[in-house]
């Protein structure tokens, strides 16, 4: 139906699609890259059905006008978007040309030839500018072994969300520019917890249990800031060396302490998955939470894209994570970026829409499109950090962007190979913890166990292939090279 | 005019070879065998190969049985296995006596039992999907109807609400695949009771025969083709429960409900493992058939 619908012809569209056409005749050299797209017909695009998918559904016409090309976009969940595209690859039989790609996938995509890497049109286009985007993002999500797969749509890290009005109520100051250590969080947590507000008793905090991805997603941002690594020497080091190192004191600190969080949340939180958590939150019976940076916006609406504000839509106080002493900070980096499908037959069209999406202007009225209330600020792009017009709307900018800065995606959760694997096996046994069918130091043995097993009969220990030492230095001189 | 007509068709229908019906079916067996046995092929081949998507696009190598081992050793699948067997045992027992009872009552020509019948053949007509977000929002520890009316009747509920607690979650699962499916017994069972022969119950009443001797020593033995035959087909579904389990609990909290087919999805599907994702198929179709086997042995070995 929509493939039919999409080939129909308006008087409207045959207008639009002239003077489009005659738009880019008469500036011609002006923007060649336009010119060249002109023709290409309709262009699918696969994506993951976050909140940007709603923004760039919303403003697809603007695309269309300005390059002529239809746009068909599809959104599924992230578990159905990798398995349909691993099929529609190892089948080869061509699905989308565009495609969300998780930085987890970003590796075997690339070399698997699944999705073209993008260095090459980034260095033919100076409109990418590529030197606007935030170096640790690409960094995380974009990069692998010195190549760009995909560029980032939407860019969250992780911060603090508390209710303002509840916690100026318990006389409790939480610090603005993340001078705070974990055990303060906690400390802040429990005194929030149990208290009765406005007739509810309060939670302390919510925590995101469920398993696989969204208990591992939690606990990582608390581990890796409490300085925990998981492996002996990925993806930095001259010789990558696999040998998992989980079960560590600082691993076992920190799981203490997200069990001692867990019992100051709502029970029932051990079946929570990432949106559970939020939209708990976003009801009004929790103190505090730290979570991806998406929510600072979600969490003002009473459900997804519903357009309702939430009881918390104007009392939300939102800050930059704790630290723990001794530590580096370092702050989980996810969201979701654009590749162009190795199998398609339009690939200058398809980095039209890649570029596009994640340029300045675009990003931009992504942010202003105001269909369901103002619901992305996922910059990769420091410029829209400082927009004026941005502030107005989400003024919790320059801390997402302080917090992104000190964003390491591949020490949080390092893209490995099997990847996915070793966070079912640690997602299961952390909430096993929470249930309380394992102890802290059983999880964590039992999980580098595991993990040690899976690596090595998956062939990663040891590790005979090439290794990339793969730092922030050398992605930062990437973009330097593209510009 | 019948009999002139078969008179003629006699002597050509003598000259049609006799391989005849053999050709004609045999475009439709070849086409189902080929469906058939294509994957369960193709899934034993590569259950020899290690093949995972996340490391290579193609098998990186013959390693023999060491999918097989991986599986065994790894305590999530015998973990799964057990949960399977409790969940397909437990529910098929269940919704076949609450089944059952249904459909004695219906048999009954009590008011509003159109409306019953009409109304009963509903939720086996949603999809398991929907019926899993269904009852999720009925399981809402905040709200949610079904822990409110436990609550109301005095019943004590786990902190954690029905789904996170690892001691009530596989029974929740359960439920919503006892309210989904027991209909089905039920108008089954139904359909096979009216054809119990009339004649033979009022001859059992005359003798003295109570309502409990009438049903198992005329009904239930009378009926026991079609029980037998809707309890393995309910049985062979339960074992591969999936839907519910994805949508209610992830297989957790921890690994309480994980079930074969939930493992199966997540070695396949999730961590790409193509190898031992066969090996798990091939153990889970040996183990199936092994049951049903077994089942139809003993179940039918007295029937014609």
């Amino acid at each position: 139906m929509k493939t039919v619908s999409a080939f129909r012809v308006s008087r409207r569209s045959l207008m639009k699609s002239g003077a489009a056409l005659a738009g880019a005749a008469a500036l011609g050299g002006t923007f060649p890259n336009i010119v060249r797209a002109q023709g290409s017909g309709t262009l699918r695009v696969l994506l993951a059905g976050d909140p940007f998918y709603y923004a760039i559904e919303g403003l697809k016409d603007q695309f269309q006008q300005e390059t002529g090309i239809t746009l068909e976009i599809e959104a599924i969940s992230t578990e159905a978007l990798q398995a349909r595209l691993t099929s529609s690859f190892i089948s080869n039989e061509p699905d989308a040309d565009v495609i969300s790609v998780d930085q987890m996938w970003l590796g075997q995509y690339l070399e698997s030839k699944w999705i073209l890497p993008l260095n090459e049109f980034i260095k033919a286009d100076s409109d990418t500018a590529i030197d606007d985007f935030i170096p640790e993002v690409l960094y995380s999500m974009n990069t692998w072994r010195g190549q760009v797969g995909t560029l980032p749509v939407a860019s969250y890290g992780q911060m603090v969300l508390y209710r303002k009005d509840f916690v100026d109520e318990a006389g409790i100051k939480i610090p603005e520019d993340g001078s705070w250590t974990w055990s303060d969080y906690l400390d802040t947590v429990k005194a929030l917890h149990g208290k009765s507000f406005g007739g509810t008793t309060m939670s302390g905090t919510v925590l995101a249990g469920q398993q696989p991805a969204p208990v591992v997603h939690m606990f990582t941002q608390l581990a890796a800031s409490m300085g925990t690594r998981w492996f002996k020497s990925f993806p930095t080091g001259s010789a990558w060396d696999f040998t998992p190192t989980v079960d560590s004191p600082e691993n076992r600190e920190a799981l203490k302490l997200f069990l001692e969080l867990y019992k100051l949340s709502p029970a029932e939180s051990v079946g929570y998955n990432w949106f559970d958590a939020g939209m708990r939150f976003a009801k009004g019976d929790i103190g505090m939470f730290y979570w991806w940076t998406p929510y600072a916006y979600l969490c003002r609406k009473d459900g997804y894209m519903t357009g309702k504000d939430s009881v918390v839509a104007d009392k939300l106080g939102i800050v930059r994570l704790p630290k723990a002493p001794d530590h580096h900070q370092v702050v989980s980096l996810g969201g979701h970026s654009l590749g162009i499908a190795g199998n398609t037959g339009k690939r200058e069209a398809a980095w039209q829409f890649v570029k596009w999406a994640t340029s300045a202007k675009t990003q931009k009225a992504m942010a202003l499109y105001d269909k369901y209330g103002y619901q992305f600020s996922d910059f990769a792009r420091p410029s829209l950090y400082a927009d004026p017009d941005l502030l107005k709307i989400y003024p919790y900018l320059p801390g997402q962007i302080g917090d992104i800065r000190a964003g390491n995606g591949k020490i949080v959760r390092p893209p490995c190979p099997v990847y996915t694997t070793l966070e079912g096996i640690y997602g299961l046994n952390l909430n096993k913890v929470l249930t309380g069918a394992m102890t802290p130091e059983a999880c964590l043995s039992e999980t580098s166990t595991f993990f040690e097993t899976i690596l090595k009969g998956n062939f990663l220990i040891p590790y005979q292939q090439a290794s990339y030492d793969d730092t922030l230095e050398a992605t930062k001189a990437l973009m330097a090279s593209l510009a | 005019m019948t009999v002139a007509l078969s008179l003629a068709a006699s002597p050509r229908r003598r000259r049609l070879p006799a391989a005849l019906p053999w050709l004609l079916i045999a475009p439709s067996v070849l086409l189902l065998l080929a469906l058939i046995l294509f994957p369960l092929v193709f899934a034993l081949k590569n259950s020899f190969y290690f093949w995972n998507l996340q490391m290579s696009p193609v098998p990186m190598g013959y390693i023999g049985a060491d999918n097989y081992r991986m599986a065994f050793s790894a305590s999530f699948f015998l973990g799964a296995l057990r949960t399977t067997v409790l969940m397909t045992l437990v529910g098929t027992a269940v919704e076949f006596l609450l089944g059952l009872g249904i459909a004695l009552l219906l048999l009954r020509n009590l008011r509003g039992m159109r409306l019953t019948r009409v109304l009963l053949i509903m939720p086996t007509t949603i999809a398991p999907i929907v019926v899993g977000f269904l009852f999720r929002y009925m399981y809402d520890p905040n709200g949610g109807l079904i822990p409110w009316l436990l609550q109301s009747a005095g019943i004590p509920l786990p902190a954690a609400g029905l789904l996170g607690s690892s001691s009530t979650a596989l029974w929740a699962v359960l439920f919503a695949d006892v309210w989904q499916w027991t209909p089905f017994f039920a108008i089954v069972l139904y359909a096979a009771l009216l054809a119990v022969p009339e004649d033979v119950l009022e001859a059992a009443r005359l003798d003295g025969a109570s309502a409990f001797k009438l049903l198992t020593h005329i009904k239930l033995p009378l009926i026991r083709k079609t029980a037998l035959i809707v309890v393995m087909l309910r049985f062979m579904q339960l074992f591969n429960t999936f839907d519910l389990v994805v949508v209610l609990t992830k297989g957790g909290p921890g690994a309480s409900t994980r079930t074969l087919g939930y493992s199966l999805y997540q070695a396949g599907l999730v961590d790409f493992n193509i190898g031992l994702a066969s090996a798990m198929t091939w153990l889970i179709v040996i183990v199936v058939n092994a049951i049903i086997g077994l089942f139809v042995f003993f179940a039918f070995r007295d029937l014609d």
